[in-house]
């Protein structure tokens, strides 16, 4: 049997002997741990090997409770080893806001964001926010990530004016902010540093030039899942702004569909149905064009010369474009909109303000059958279709 | 008896009027026929029993005195003058009181705030509810006419049925009741509780404020505090006698006797 | 040291008294309905506050307050109406619409601004009304009720608007400031709320047959209680305060959004009121319980985001965090009903 504790003999007590790792102790348990030991030590008990252990262990345990959750955030604020050219650097802790996190879009956003933090040598950036565009929601949660004291925050503003006070008070906290995916209004009081995404006014008007080019007259319906949203309104305004420039016979109605993917697709449909005489449908952001596409679809309107387009690569927008349904869709590259921010912010970081966020146009493509092949022979992390990182052979 | 015309006779020239006697009462549900012609009173002061099956019409006959109801025909009478019980706030107004079998209390309420619903007292000018004040006369009732509860804070839902039957019956007792009719206040209750609540209406009637109809089945129970016995049987008073002049047993007899006779006939 | 008296019965010591004042006064405190719950957002903060420095940092506070105080004051009337056995689907809404009817009435009808925050609370008191007596008088539950309302609430709202998102009127100033910009100010209006609806249950007639109507209809209405108009006056004192709560978030935010509120801070209210004691069945509840359970939402919301955790996981560890919370809310709770005999 073995005994606990071994009492010392009083000349066995020698001052400053080393019992335990008092480093280790102070660290883990603190200054107090140790003094406790000393004095245990100067009342003539020696801790054994396994008492040292149990007092780690329970220490442990008390100290891995917010590492569960941490490693659930894949937070760490410990130095990285230096990547490429760049030297050792803290491990910056961005935060991106989002308002449909739970909409598939983002999806090649996230993915960008998990290889810039990868290839950077960051933690993944904190991807939170909304799921149904609820402004006071997005916020509120900025408002956290500021008083988490994060190290750059990347927010799409879907509101013209909400979002002008919390990135105020980021920027006097001292952290760096940019917009993406959606940017504030021309000569609102928004400072965020940059925007990085597509510009949508300019995009919309692509699109209404394009479908005016299509239709040449009649009516056409514009779908857009909230109005006034930041993200999309602009590209609808575009749309009608290029439609009317064009001088066709052609009048354009906006429609709100909501921001859920399986509401779209209902609304899109009972709106067709009530105003057989359209022309031509766009819609103006991923599930819209979706939900649009399959419409044409169902009721094979292309057979009656009606025409359609819309943004964004979800897969079965990238099939019906294929097969002939729907005339042609936009590419924003969301990987890029999540890839470029971190890149962004992390160059400022590391250059302490030297290189300064800068807007970053990520990008316009029209896709329509002639081009579409190669999105729909490959599931990439770019379209967020596959979480595989791959190359991706040129076609 | 002697003691009961003694009592009046002590308090002078008094009205010896019945508290309340109906005369002819027909009540109908469409086909069904509740009341036929019941004929009855209370005395001041007294306590009757009215026992029946079910389906006598009791309770109906209860509700007509108690205002929810308006019989068909007949003539009520309170205190020897005829009244229409138009309402229950009408008959309550004229000191008749009902004790329903689901007692109308509030089981998320202390057994103070339940004894006072809709007759708070106020911290005037203030509208607030003057607690404490109605605490510490609700103590004092619920001890005056011997009522046992835990504690006066409690909610009446953690109280037992026999505990909940005494508070109804002290909340209509103490909003000046004149004529109290307790529906069947002693269904689904152990016999202790039962006692008590007999316990209860004994004291009641003792204080000779309040008078009082008691529905009842357990027959030896009813013995205990009434004074008179009616027997509703088909819609109409079969049978009244005072409790003094029959016994458990022979009205036992009695009722089965008439039981047999109307089935043998049918 | 205890002192005998003549009947040789030992009088309790003055330390014995402090000891049974002292087990008294905790016992009351555990009797009250919310003791059980305010433990549990005790621990929770305790949590986060170990997990995180951050946490108790005044910026995090005020950000809490955020979280907290619009969904506090929706839960304050949404408890009233629970507790007299209804429930209002609609007020997210309300909340939505209320702050348009100011807008209007400031920019088109060019009233002050204070008289257009009234309109919005009358607009809002009327839309309550109606729900109170299609629901009280036509007989429809109030789960249809409010539920069509809600959609009728949004159409009017989203179609008078053209679902546009306008800039909150007077920005900057001390009356925008008070009215919910401020955060500490924000943070008062629901305190101020909760404090008052919650005498209001106390100690007044009609919080007494608030909860007579919910605990005992027939009975109530017998002992000749107006539950009507019990009904009703809650409804309206529901939408009211959402009304308030949609106006001081227009300030907030400094944006009158269409699509602000909804069902999102209707949800919120009702699991406040839940988690906080309230019956879903009616006859019970306290609006501090309600204020303490949307703090426990709002505490778990900014823990949550504080931590790191992502979109897509938190939704997953708030419904565990929930449920953890109301299994300890209902132990504790069992532990005090059995106690308190």
């Amino acid at each position: 049997m073995v005994r606990d504790a071994h009492r010392l003999e009083p000349d066995e007590v020698r001052d400053g002997d080393p019992i335990g790792n008092s480093d280790v102790l102070r660290t883990v348990l603190g200054e107090e741990a140790v003094e406790r030991q000393e004095r245990a030590i100067r009342a003539g008990y020696r801790p054994t090997r396994r008492q040292l252990l149990r007092n780690l262990g329970i220490a442990g345990a008390a100290a891995s409770m917010p590492g569960f959750l941490a490693a659930c955030a894949n937070s760490s604020a410990s130095s990285r080893g230096g990547q490429g050219n760049f030297p050792p650097h803290p491990g910056w802790k961005f935060t991106f806001i989002n308002h449909v996190t739970t909409n598939p879009f983002f999806q090649p956003t996230i993915y960008g964001i998990q290889d810039a933090c990868a290839l950077l040598g960051l933690p993944t950036a904190q991807f939170v926010g909304s799921e149904n565009s609820i402004v006071s929601e997005m916020v509120d949660k900025m408002n956290a990530a500021i008083a988490a004291k994060v190290d750059g925050i990347a927010v799409a503003i879907i509101n013209p004016t909400a979002f002008n006070d919390p990135v105020a008070r980021a920027l006097e906290a001292g952290i760096p902010v940019v917009a993406y995916n959606a940017d504030a209004p021309a000569g609102s009081n928004n400072r965020r540093m940059a925007y990085i995404g597509q510009d949508l006014f300019l995009s919309g008007q692509k699109l209404g030039a394009r479908i005016a080019s299509l239709v040449k007259e009649g009516p056409i319906a514009g779908f857009i899942a909230t109005p006034g949203s930041l993200n999309i309104q602009p590209r609808i305004d575009g749309a009608k702004q290029a439609i009317q420039a064009s001088g066709l016979p052609i009048t354009f109605t906006e429609v709100a569909t909501g921001a859920k993917v399986e509401d779209e697709k209902s609304a899109i449909e009972a709106y067709y149905l009530g105003h057989k005489d359209l022309r031509g449908m766009v819609a103006v952001d991923a599930g819209s064009t979706q939900g649009l596409a399959q419409l044409m679809q169902k009721y094979n309107l292309p057979a009656q010369g009606i025409h359609a387009g819309g943004y964004d690569l979800l897969p079965t927008t990238l099939q019906l474009i294929d097969q002939g349904f729907l005339d042609f869709t936009i590419d924003q590259q969301p990987y890029l909109q999540g890839f470029y921010p971190v890149v962004q912010l992390f160059l400022y970081k590391l250059s302490g303000g030297l290189q300064q966020p800068s807007d970053t146009d990520t990008g316009l493509l029209f896709v329509t059958k002639d081009n579409v092949k190669p999105y729909l022979n490959t599931k990439t992390r770019f379209e967020g279709s596959s979480s595989k990182e791959q190359v991706v052979k040129a076609s | 008896m002697s003691e009961e015309s003694a009592r009046e006779e002590g308090r002078g020239p008094v009205s010896t009027a019945p508290a309340i006697a109906t005369d002819g009462i027909a009540k109908r549900f469409g086909p069904v026929v509740a009341l036929r012609g019941v004929s009855m009173h209370l005395d001041r002061g007294e306590v009757l029993g009215l026992i029946g099956d079910n389906g006598a019409g009791k309770s109906t006959l209860i509700k007509i005195l108690t205002g929810f109801h308006q019989p068909d025909s007949g003539r009520i009478y309170v205190d020897g003058k005829e009244v229409r019980l138009r309402s229950v706030s009408h008959a309550r107004s004229l000191g008749i009181e009902t004790v329903y079998q689901d007692l109308a209390l509030i089981p998320g309420l202390s057994v103070y705030h339940n004894l006072f619903l809709k007759r708070e007292r106020l911290l005037h000018p203030l509208p607030f509810l003057a607690n404490q004040e109605m605490r510490r006369k609700a103590v004092d009732w619920l001890r005056e006419m011997g009522v046992d509860i835990p504690t006066i804070d409690a909610e009446v839902a953690r109280l037992s049925g026999g505990q909940r039957q005494a508070i109804a019956i002290a909340r209509a007792v103490y909003s000046e009741a004149r004529i109290l009719l307790l529906d069947e206040p002693l269904a689904a209750m152990g016999a202790k509780e039962a006692t008590q609540i007999l316990d209860l209406i004994w004291n009641l009637k003792q204080r000779g404020q309040v008078s009082m109809i008691v529905i009842a089945h357990n027959y030896a129970q009813v013995f205990t505090v009434c004074d008179r016995i009616n027997l509703l049987r088909h819609g109409t008073i079969s049978l009244d006698r005072r409790t003094s002049e029959i016994t458990v047993q022979e009205l036992t007899d009695v009722v089965v006797e008439e039981y047999r006779r109307s089935h043998q006939s049918a | 040291m205890a002192a005998s008296t003549p009947n040789g019965i030992e009088e309790p010591g003055q330390a014995r008294r402090e000891a049974m004042a002292l087990r008294r006064a905790a016992g009351s405190f555990l009797e009250r309905r919310w003791a059980s719950i305010l433990v549990v957002a005790v621990a929770l903060a305790a949590y986060f506050a170990v997990a995180n420095p951050a946490f108790l940092s005044g910026n995090n506070l005020l950000t809490i307050a955020s979280f907290l105080s619009e969904t506090a004051i929706v839960t304050a009337g949404e408890v009233m109406v629970m507790i007299c056995g209804e429930i209002d689907l609609s007020v997210g809404f309300v909340a939505a619409m209320a702050p348009f009817v100011m807008y209007f009435v400031w920019n088109d009808a060019g009233l002050p601004l204070w008289l257009g925050v009234v309109a919005g609370l009358i607009v809002s008191g009327i839309v309550g009304l109606v729900n109170g007596l299609v629901t009280v008088v036509l007989r429809v539950p109030s789960f249809v009720t409010t539920l069509g309302m809600s959609f009728l609430l949004n159409g009017l709202t989203l179609t008078t608007t053209g679902a546009f998102p306008i800039q909150a009127p007077e920005q900057g100033t001390r009356f925008a400031a008070l009215m919910g910009h401020n955060q500490v100010a924000e943070l008062g209006w629901a305190i101020a709320v909760v404090l008052i609806v919650q005498i209001g249950l106390s100690y007044t007639r009609w919080g007494l047959y608030t909860i007579a109507t919910g605990g005992n209809l027939l009975g109530a209405s017998e002992a000749g209680v107006n539950v009507r108009a019990i009904k009703i006056a809650n409804f309206i004192l529901c939408s009211v305060l959402g009304g308030l709560a949609g106006i001081l978030l227009a300030f907030r935010v400094s944006s009158i959004d269409p699509s602000a509120g909804g069902y999102d801070i209707m949800f919120r209210a009702v699991s406040g009121a839940v988690i906080g004691g309230t019956a879903l069945a009616g006859g019970s509840g306290t609006v501090i319980g309600g204020f303490i359970g949307a703090l426990v939402l709002a505490i778990l919301l900014d823990g949550f985001t504080l931590q790191g955790i992502q979109a897509n996981t938190f939704d997953l560890i708030l419904g565990a965090a929930i449920l953890v919370a109301m299994i300890l809310n209902v132990t504790l709770q069992g532990r005090r009903q059995q106690g308190g005999q």
